[in-house]
């Protein structure tokens, strides 16, 4: 595989081949099979005399060592002669390797136009010459490979020679663009930049270093890329003395600004090191991704403006990476605190900020919503994390006007994921004023909250930029408030309002207020704004209720300090509306205006959870389970107030019982007429207990105490609390009463619990059968299309039923077939998501949740089921039910399990007298025999180990062999229905011990 | 004359699992850097690479290589089931053979989630529905793991027609867990006590639990090259590739009645004997041997299979010790899947892996005097049987 390169039929042309780098590249091609066109003009290394000497050495040294070469001296600027002697010669050209070059090396200040012109006319023109004129074969042949010789001197400069460094990096750039114009034609074109000691670099290297750099470690490269099989085009290399690498360019991510943008030599200094910084760089390697960044940035059209503080550009509708935050009751507790709630304990209306067990429940202060989204901003502001083209300080940021927004009633407890961006920023002159919105979401991704804080920049604006809305909003009307509220201000109202998250040292260090020049800390505005809310909610709210609130405006206009007197002054405007301000007393300053406060005129509904809720009724265990559930007990309770119906006339009072996991509802209603029990919620309870559903089961078993689930906060009472200290008589139910439901529950197949719940409507098992019935009545050629006999066995409530599609007109009946051809086991739950297709069959089948026995494929055939018409089928349940319901049901009871009996007793007397009767197949079988069978459960001891073989009731101490297997499959076993190696390759026998001897009882199939 | 394929290097990490391991890529580009250090040489003097695994989206293999470098090399991705592992092995010693490329890299890898193998696409044809109709057929569709299920079937009928103990399948996993306590890579190193095993619960009869390989997190990788590049890189003798075959189900698989060849028996049995064929070398003069022990049923058809041991033999076989160290083959001394653990992708470089330590005799405590000759069976479902004999 690994076969040297070769240049077999290739033609090369290396020009100054007669010393150095150019012989080297030149011996190597020819050593590897290439036709060699030898070119040396025999001048000194100054471009001084001609002579044929050089090139004919190389010539014979390659035909010495069997090559192929021909000699050239002509000049490179006369490049089309030494091409012509290749077409001359060999008839085409394949390589050129422009090698050839002279030095006039010195200082620029003694530089002659001559020496510049000299060294011009070798390397640039003579590069340009021989490649022109082999350029078109090139062409025509559509392949070629071009080799440019530069220099570090060009790359990088070098003292004494800016001519030769000029003409070095001329012919990189002329190769760069052939790379572009033949790369089509499979003509590429390279450039290396060697370090050899050759006798250019005698004049600038030491001698032993030239040594060292030897022309053989150059032509290597050369000749890989000059061969067909290198792919390389248009790259520069570096090489010498044993190193090869490949340069390519780098570009600093740099500074771009918009079009339109006034940029100053001012603006590049400031801008400097973004320009030259490296650490976000790229390597553009043509043309057009050298000029993306920059289309991009034209694409992007005019400039906003901006100034060394804030870049428009830059800035706007920048989004910051998402971030999260949680909270709790205390946290909404401490909140409201914090913002003046509660300063009278006996304020009912305070009272249920701050109470988490509060007996119309706790709610939480609304503008509370503005907290997570301002402590992540303080957090990003604190680690210095802000958005590009923001470039103020923390200092000159003032917090103006603030915007927030709930979808809805915050709940107690929320994990939250803050999403912001620069929403908007205004040029108002002096000052910026920058909004910053934050989107607030819970858990499953629902919208919770929305917030603007709009900052004032102090003295970052004036970039004549766009100055945003001027009309002032929220203007009160001329007049007299309609409701004004007075609230003083607690002297360390600011240390309690901080711990909500806003630790700025302002608010409560007197050295670091005197510093900013107040005359001591002052309140935080938000703690103004959160007192302003409660003022609003509490004074112009149905019922104070917190949660009709939808979202408040204010701007702050003035500072307060603690201990100070707020007066808050409101005017309606319409049902949802109210315009505010906000007054400090005592030195008549308004404080917050041009604020509003809108509500909602109806309570926002609290999202669903996405998991689905389990059953109402359903209580933990199975519903088959004659464990008592919570059903049971509230079945029992509707029994005792039947048995004593003055209890109700005792505790007047409509309780509601809301229990959790599985959820359901209950209303005991201790009021009306003798009492009663029902499944749902009822309209008005006055007193409503929520408790998970097992707490409820231990404080009905007297394993929880009602008292300690309260105050460990598992049992949340609302409504009339006293009341509920009237259940008591809970615990005097009979436990016997509960038992009684239980079983009564578990008998009646899992059937509603409690009489006076409505019978529910959702369909089930049965339902879908009878649908199942009424489309095989209405659509008879069903049977000739399938013409299979399926049954399904359901678990789980246990069911039955057989789906005849082959006999008659077929039919659909419950209980179980004589001759299945095709069984379906599977859970009553996983039928019924698979026919209102929830549940896929496959992937129950895949998943071992649907048991497919006999006819496999036959199930497939099941595809009708999805067309029966749900509109039909509704129809035929509701008869059915009519039917069940006047008695008249349709649907045959389900027989009593019909096991073929093997009639163990029966059966055993069978074996023990076969075995007396047979001792010739007894001495065969010759092993112990444990049978255990199932269904009912039989121990039987078959000893045919000795001469006179025994069957007998019992248990073997040391069986040879155990069988195990069902009473009905040994039924089918001994009346020869079905074989041993089935049941057992079917796992409905099993074989523990010596298996061989199953073989030896093949006088089983005739024993019953 | 097609070009000898050497395994220049190998190399895996430690099994993990699920749940506890890298994502894939990292364990993958760890398998990988192991086998480029292990053969001496840099990722960029790859010429293609084969990357396996079963679960993941398309172009992993791209992601897991990315990792170790981006050089733009042809990247196939392959999926064979239990089997992908040795058929991407095989693809990349095709190319080396074929004279397609110099020097490959074959990776394995497999992030497997907890619990049994199951469906991931169940809106089309279930790949194994054919299969599983056989099952069905036979003995029906349980709640137990399908693979369990069908392997364990296999057992069953193994059992009814030899009249197997079941110790002797349980014997199996006690010399799987023996071999893998020498194997710092496996996932379990604990041994176990034939009673440990007979007792463990039952999964499907007569499997018990220790009798069916974990789900398991893990990758391997190999370096495949010719000799001159192997020459190149100072390589002595390098391990070799002597003969590979791969095959599909016969219709046996589906109209035989049997779980035993519908499990693959007849794959087995017909790549076992292509492959003697193609290297010259029966199976009397194998010394090593790591076969696809997904459940010890499967190991012990296999032997049959591939002729360690006459039909009917296995039972003799396994009392004999002709599977362990001092009988006539050393079988898994890898651990196996059953002990190793069996990442699916990564299960057929793994067995590699232990065979080219094997064959250079630094296997450790694990290593089996002498071994000159080596033997890789890797079978999946659906289905397809690599054999592969390895050389020194």
């Amino acid at each position: 595989m690994s076969k040297e390169l070769r240049f077999d039929d290739k033609v090369a042309i290396v020009t100054g081949a007669g010393n150095g780098l150019g012989r080297s590249h030149a011996l190597m091609l020819a050593a590897r099979g290439a036709k060699v066109v030898v070119n040396d003009l025999g001048g000194g290394i100054a471009g001084e005399g001609q002579s044929s000497k050089a090139a004919d050495i190389v010539v014979d040294e390659i035909k010495k060592a069997g090559g192929e070469a021909a000699a050239n001296y002509d000049s490179v600027v006369d490049g089309d002669k030494i091409v012509q002697t290749a077409m001359d010669t060999y008839g085409r050209v394949d390589i050129v390797i422009n090698n050839a070059g002279i030095l006039r090396d010195t200082s620029f200040a003694k530089m002659s136009e001559a020496d510049w012109d000299l060294i011009y006319q070798v390397h640039v023109k003579g590069s340009y010459k021989v490649t022109a004129a082999a350029w078109p074969h090139m062409r025509e042949q559509k392949y070629g490979r071009i080799i440019m010789t530069a220099s570090a001197a060009g790359i990088y400069g070098n003292f004494g020679q800016a001519n030769y460094s000029m003409a070095k990096l001329g012919v990189t750039g002329f190769a760069n663009t052939l790379a572009r114009e033949g790369g089509g034609r499979n003509i590429f074109s390279n450039t290396i930049a060697p370090l050899a000691g050759s006798r250019l670099t005698e004049t600038v290297l030491p001698e032993d270093l030239i040594k060292a750099l030897k022309p053989e470690y150059v032509s290597p490269l050369v000749a890989w890329l000059c061969h067909q099989e290198c792919e390389e085009n248009g790259s520069l290399f570096e090489v010498g003395g044993g190193y090869f690498g490949k340069l390519r360019w780098e570009r600093s991510e740099g500074k771009m600004y918009r079009v339109g943008r006034d940029i100053t030599p001012d603006t590049i200094k400031a801008a400097w090191s973004q320009i030259t910084d490296f650490s976000k760089s790229t390597h553009p390697s043509d043309i057009n991704e050298s000029m993306q960044p920059i289309m991009n940035n034209i694409s992007k059209g005019e400039s906003k403006g901006g100034n060394e503080f804030i870049d428009v550009d830059e800035a706007l509708g920048y989004q910051f990476a998402p971030s999260t935050s949680s909270y709790d009751e205390r946290d909404l507790a401490l909140y409201a605190l914090g913002v003046g709630a509660g300063d009278d304990p006996a304020n009912d209306k305070d009272l249920q900020l701050v109470y988490e067990m509060h007996g119309t429940g706790f709610k939480a202060l609304p503008s509370y919503a503005v907290i997570p989204a301002v402590n992540q901003i303080i957090t990003m502001a604190k680690e210095g994390k802000t958005a590009p083209g923001l470039n103020f300080g923390i200092d000159r940021l003032l917090h103006g006007e603030q915007y927030t927004e709930v979808v809805r009633p915050l709940p107690p407890h929320a994990k939250l994921t803050h999403k912001s961006n620069v929403k908007s920023i205004y040029d108002k002159g002096k000052n910026a004023l920058v909004t910053y919105e934050t989107k607030s979401y819970d858990e499953n991704d629902n919208l919770m909250m929305v917030n603007e804080l709009t900052a004032v920049i102090r003295g970052a604006g004036g970039w004549g930029g766009e100055r945003g809305p001027s009309e002032p909003k929220n203007v009160p009307p001329t007049g007299k408030p309609d409701v004004v509220t007075e609230q003083n201000i607690g002297a360390n109202q600011a240390l309690l309002y901080r711990l909500s998250g806003d630790w700025n040292p302002l608010h409560v260090d007197p050295g670091m207020a005197k510093a900013f020049g107040f005359e001591k800390p002052i309140l935080h505005g938000l703690c103004t704004f959160g007192y302003a809310t409660r003022h609003v909610i509490n004074a112009c709210f149905p019922d104070s209720d917190p949660r009709f609130f939808k979202s408040i405006n204010v701007r702050f206009a003035d500072s307060v300090y603690p201990g100070e007197t707020l007066i808050t002054e409101m005017w309606k405007d319409g049902d949802n509306r109210v315009v505010f301000q906000c007054k400090v007393k005592e030195r008549d300053k308004v404080v917050i205006s041009n604020a509003a406060i809108e509500r909602y005129s109806e309570i926002p509904k609290p999202v669903a959870p996405k998991k689905k809720t389990e059953s109402a009724q359903g209580g933990a265990a199975a519903p088959g389970s004659a464990e008592p559930i919570s059903s049971d007990i509230f079945t029992a309770i509707g029994k005792f107030l039947e048995a004593d119906p003055s209890v109700a006339g005792q505790i007047q009072t409509v309780f509601q019982f809301v229990l959790t996991g599985p959820d359901s509802v209950y209303t005991v209603d201790l009021k009306n007429g003798g009492g009663s029990v029902s499944a749902g919620e009822t309209a008005k309870p006055e007193c409503s207990l929520e408790l998970s559903d097992s707490d409820f089961m231990d404080m009905c078993t007297g394993k929880a105490d009602a008292q300690k689930l309260y105050f460990g906060g598992k049992l949340k009472i609302s409504g009339n609390v006293m009341a509920s200290q009237k259940l008591t008589f809970l615990s005097k139910l009979d436990p016997k009463l509960v038992l009684d439901a239980a079983k009564a529950r578990a008998g009646s197949g899992g059937g509603a619990p409690v009489e006076a719940a409505p019978q529910s409507d959702e369909p089930n098992s049965a339902d879908v059968f009878i649908a199942m019935r009424d489309y095989v009545e209405k659509n008879p050629d069903i049977v000739s299309q399938v013409g299979v006999v399926f049954q399904f066995k359901l678990t789980d409530p246990d069911s039955v039923w057989t789906l005849d599609a082959k006999n008659g007109k077929g039919s659909v009946d419950e209980g179980e077939t004589q001759k299945p051809e095709c069984t379906l086991e599977l859970s009553d739950a996983d039928f019924m998501g698979m026919t209102s297709g929830d549940l896929d069959a496959q992937k129950l089948y895949f998943g071992g949740k649907l048991k497919i026995s006999g006819n496999v494929m036959a199930s497939q055939k099941l595809t009708f089921l999805q067309k029966i018409d749900p509109e039909q089928a509704k129809e035929a349940v509701k008869k059915a039910r009519a039917e069940k319901a006047a008695g008249g049901g349709t649907a045959k009871p389900a027989p009593t399990a019909k096991t073929v009996a093997a009639s163990g007793p029966g059966l055993l007397e069978k074996l023990a007298s076969f075995a007396s009767a047979n001792p010739g197949i007894v001495s065969e079988v010759a092993a112990k025999m444990q049978w255990n069978i199932t269904g009912p459960d039989m121990r039987w001891a078959v000893d045919f180990s000795k001469g006179v073989g025994t069957a007998k009731e019992g248990t073997l101490d040391s069986a040879d062999v155990t069988f195990t297997i069902s009473d009905g499959d040994l039924a089918a076993l001994t009346s020869g229905t079905e074989s041993m190696e089935v049941l057992y390759q079917n796992g409905k026998l099993r074989i523990d011990g010596d298996l061989q001897v199953a073989h030896r009882l093949g006088f089983l199939k005739t024993l019953a | 004359m097609a070009n000898k394929v050497n395994v220049l290097g190998v190399g895996m990490i430690k099994f993990a699992k699920p749940g506890a391991s890298d994502d894939y890529n990292v364990m993958a580009a760890g398998a990988i850097r192991e086998a480029l250090n292990d053969a001496g040489v840099e990722y960029p003097e790859v010429q293609q690479a084969y990357a396996g695994y079963v679960y993941g989206d398309s172009t992993c293999g791209q992601r897991a290589v990315y990792e170790v470098g981006i050089t733009g090399i042809p990247v196939f991705n392959v999926n064979n089931n239990c089997s992908t592992g040795s058929s991407a092995l095989m693809l990349g010693a095709q190319a080396i053979a074929g004279g397609m490329a110099e020097c490959v890299l074959v990776v394995g890898f497999e992030k497997m989630e907890k619990g049994a193998l199951g469906s991931k696409f169940t809106d089309r044809t279930n790949p194994l529905d054919q299969h599983a109709g056989v099952m069905s057929k036979l003995q029906g569709f349980n709640q137990a793991p399908p693979a369990a299920q069908m392997f364990g079937g296999a057992g069953r009928e193994y059992r009814w027609k030899h009249g197997t103990k079941k110790e002797t399948f349980a014997k199996i996993s006690v010399k799987a867990r023996q071999h893998a306590s020498n194997n710092p890579y496996a996932l379990f190193s604990n041994v176990l006590s034939l009673d440990e095993v007979m007792n463990a619960p039952e999964v499907f009869d007569p499997l018990t639990r220790y009798q069916c390989c974990p789900p398991t997190c893990g990758a391997a990788a190999a370096i495949l090259c010719t000799d001159a590049f192997a020459k190149k890189h100072g390589a002595v003798d390098p391990v070799y590739i002597a003969a590979q075959v791969m095959t599909t189900d016969y219709t046996s698989s589906f109209d035989e009645d049997s779980m035993i060849k519908m499990i693959g028996y007849d794959m087995a049995k017909q790549a076992a004997a292509d492959l003697y064929e193609k290297a010259g070398i029966g199976a009397e003069d194998v010394d090593v041997v790591e076969l696809h022990d997904c459940f010890t049923a499967n190991e012990l058809l296999t032997y049959e299979a591939i002729g360690l041991c006459p039909e009917g033999g296995a039972e003799k076989f396994i009392e004999d010790g002709d599977n362990t160290y001092g009988g006539k083959f050393v079988t898994n001394p890898s651990g196996g899947l059953l002990s190793k653990g069996h990442p699916l992708g990564a299960t057929g470089l793994a067995q590699c892996t232990e065979l080219v330590w094997q064959l250079r005799g630094t296997a450790d405590k694990r290593q089996v005097e002498g071994a000159k000759i080596a033997l890789q069976h890797n079978l999946g479902l659906g289905g397809a049987c690599v054999m592969t004999m390895y050389r020194k």
